[in-house]
């Protein structure tokens, strides 16, 4: 059999079997959600308490993606929200854990290691055990129902992974690299500027993405106990308005749902490869 | 004039101590190689100088002053890395240009001045290419014309070959001597490879265990070795040692009990102190004969025989469970496991004590 397939790569007609159906079942259990709930959005309301309940809408229509801004007129305020208070966590993480990271990858220093323990102790605990003093704090600052609430806690959050993640990233980068710059006289942060943030650019493009989704997924426990506005209420939360007080608008709520990660989604459509190629290429090759 | 000298350079990490002391004068001009088996230190004293490595002891003096405070920049040096560290992000001219952005000259002097390395290095096609699409050798003469722009005092080389194929490595060798001619600067050289220090070395300083055993000429170190360390680490294959007891020294001569390979008489001067003392012989392989007459003679039987064309090397079993390396010109008439009588001068044979000091040298 000369597939063209290296023989590594080549399997039996059973095991292509075992792993088509291994992957079928997979993903279809993550992607069944998303497809029931693009069914639902595409549904009249009546139509989703009928029964017996049909999955397929026959009389389906976009009539959801038009009126969900009518009832819920801030809609497009909460998706504004959610990108604005990811995207300044980002950057927040970002300008804090590039140093950081590059400190931990190259300078010995008493308790290096320790603090690197405890950063990720501090992942094992979820933000939701820290809700309430955090809560008492932000009370006592004065700081609740602000943008700075939602951020501040998240970004603390989420320095510590982001902070491993760059650091093995930037260990892969030989530190004579390092050495011939000083050598040649570039100062700390010069070699950080000119030589390190270059060549570590894919990893620091990973550190972002995953710090994105993680500030995107995050916003929703911070935002529901700090924040009573609802004029800065991020998408997750604001979500809630659909919910009314006899019923749940759930076509409305769920192409609610899809218009607002719309963004992040095309977003990583195209940020994908450069995900891929981080995460999996070597720094510098030799 | 003096252009680098050590003097009691000490270094030790947490506490194990690798250098045990140095001193070493290093003239204007001279290409010196430091060469030793791995873990000897070579590389820490070469990071020593560079200012990669913060200094336990002693003092490093560079054109009369000190620098054992000064970072690198200061110190007129540029160094090679074993690696190259070349920056895979920049074009090569940014490479080699790159000292000269940190010191923010202008992009006239600049351009002038990289043209010029590049020119010296057959680089001048290559400049607006990326380190990754050069051959090992274009790195390597990167990485170099990033030392050369600096117009540095000494230039330091930290195994600036081990990365290279042997055909390559042969040529940057000759590369390297024609830079070292043309530029007329001091150069320090570090490697683990005894033919890099024979074929380029002005001055050889051979480390062992973080000190200096001898500094000298390459063919000083061939021909007198100080000790039994630098006589088995220079030359390729390495000297036979044969041990053995003092039967009688003097003025004339010392003469070694062989037990059983026989007795060897040495016309070298000796002292009467070493009757009775454990010596070692030495006999490199090169001065072996099969054709002589008279001198010192050994029955062998080869076990295994190399044919190399140019030289034949045959290794053949000791009694006392060494092997024993002769090695002849040519193809001569050697087989496996057929015995052979071969010849050595006495006078060209080393002599070391127990402790390893040579005794007298070669004639």
């Amino acid at each position: 059999m000369s597939s063209g397939r290296p023989m590594i790569d080549r399997y039996r007609w059973y095991e292509y079997v075992a792993i088509y159906c291994g992957m079928a079942l997979f993903l279809t259990f993550v992607l069944a959600p998303f497809v029931e709930g693009f069914l639902v959005s595409l549904k009249p309301l009546t139509h989703l308490f009928s029964s017996p309940y049909r999955f397929w809408p026959d009389d389906g229509s976009f009539d959801a993606y038009f009126t969900m801004w009518q009832s819920v007129p801030l809609l497009g305020r909460y998706i504004v929200n959610s990108l604005l208070i990811s995207t300044v966590a980002t950057i927040a993480v970002l300008i804090l854990v590039v140093p950081a990271a590059y400190a931990f990858a190259r300078f010995q220093f008493r308790g290096a290691g320790a603090l690197l323990g405890a950063f990720l102790a501090v992942n094992m605990f979820s933000g939701a055990v820290l809700l309430i003093p955090l809560y008492r704090l932000m009370r006592s600052m004065g700081l609740l129902n602000t943008y700075f609430a939602m951020i501040v806690p998240g970004v603390a959050f989420l320095i510590p992974s982001a902070i491993w993640l760059l650091r093995t990233y930037m260990l892969r980068i030989p530190r004579e690299l390092d050495e011939a710059a000083w050598v040649d006289g570039a100062s700390r942060f010069y070699i950080l500027r000119r030589i390190i943030l270059p060549i570590a650019g894919p990893g620091i493009l990973v550190v972002a993405l995953a710090t994105f989704i993680g500030a995107y997924a995050q916003q929703f426990i911070f935002a529901l106990t700090f924040n009573s506005k609802s004029e800065y209420m991020p998408l997750a939360v604001g979500l809630f308005a659909f919910f009314g007080k006899e019923r749940v608008v759930w076509n409305e709520l769920m192409a609610a749902s899809f218009v607002g990660i719309a963004p992040v989604m095309v977003g990583f459509i195209f940020l994908q490869r450069y995900l891929v190629a981080g995460l999996t290429a070597g720094a510098v090759k030799q | 004039m003096s252009a680098l000298t050590l003097s009691r350079l000490k270094k030790s990490f947490g506490g194990t101590d690798v250098i045990k002391g140095v001193d070493l004068e290093v003239t204007e001009g001279e290409f010196v190689v430091f060469v030793g088996p791995s873990g000897c230190g070579k590389s820490t004293l070469l990071r020593m100088i560079a200012g990669l490595e913060e200094v336990s002891g002693g003092e490093i003096v560079i054109a009369g002053k000190p620098v054992n405070d000064l970072p690198p920049v200061k110190r007129g040096i540029a160094m090679v890395f074993q690696s190259y560290a070349l920056y895979p992000h920049m074009s090569v001219f940014e490479n080699i240009a790159f000292p000269l952005r940190v010191e923010r000259l202008g992009e006239d002097e600049v351009r002038r001045r990289v043209g010029e390395a590049a020119r010296i290095l057959q680089l001048e096609s290559r400049l607006e290419h990326k380190p990754g699409m050069l051959s090992g050798g274009q790195r390597q003469r990167v990485a170099i014309g990033r030392a050369i722009v600096r117009e540095p005092r000494i230039f330091l080389f930290d195994e600036p070959l081990s990365n290279l194929d042997a055909a390559l490595r042969s040529d940057m060798r000759v590369e390297l001597t024609r830079l070292h001619k043309r530029l007329g600067a001091t150069m320090i050289y570090v490697t683990h490879d005894q033919v890099e220090a024979l074929t380029m070395a002005d001055k050889i300083v051979v480390l062992n265990g973080g000190r200096i055993e001898q500094v000298g000429t390459p063919l000083d170190l061939y021909h007198r070795p100080q000790n039994r360390f630098v006589a088995g680490f220079i030359g390729n294959p390495k000297m036979n040692f044969l041990e053995g007891r003092c039967t009688a020294s003097g003025g004339s001569g010392v003469t070694v009990d062989l037990g059983p390979l026989g007795t060897i008489a040495l016309p070298r001067p000796g002292g009467a102190g070493l009757v009775g003392e454990t010596l070692s012989v030495g006999i490199r392989p090169e001065h072996v004969r099969l054709d002589a007459e008279g001198g010192f003679r050994l029955a062998l039987k080869p076990g295994i025989i190399e044919r190399l064309g140019i030289h034949t090397v045959a290794y053949s079993p000791l009694p006392s469970g060494d092997t024993f390396v002769a090695l002849f010109e040519g193809d001569p008439p050697v087989k496996d496991d057929e015995e052979i009588t071969v010849s050595v001068d006495p006078a060209a044979c080393h002599l070391f004590d127990a402790s390893g000091a040579a005794i007298g040298v070669p004639a």
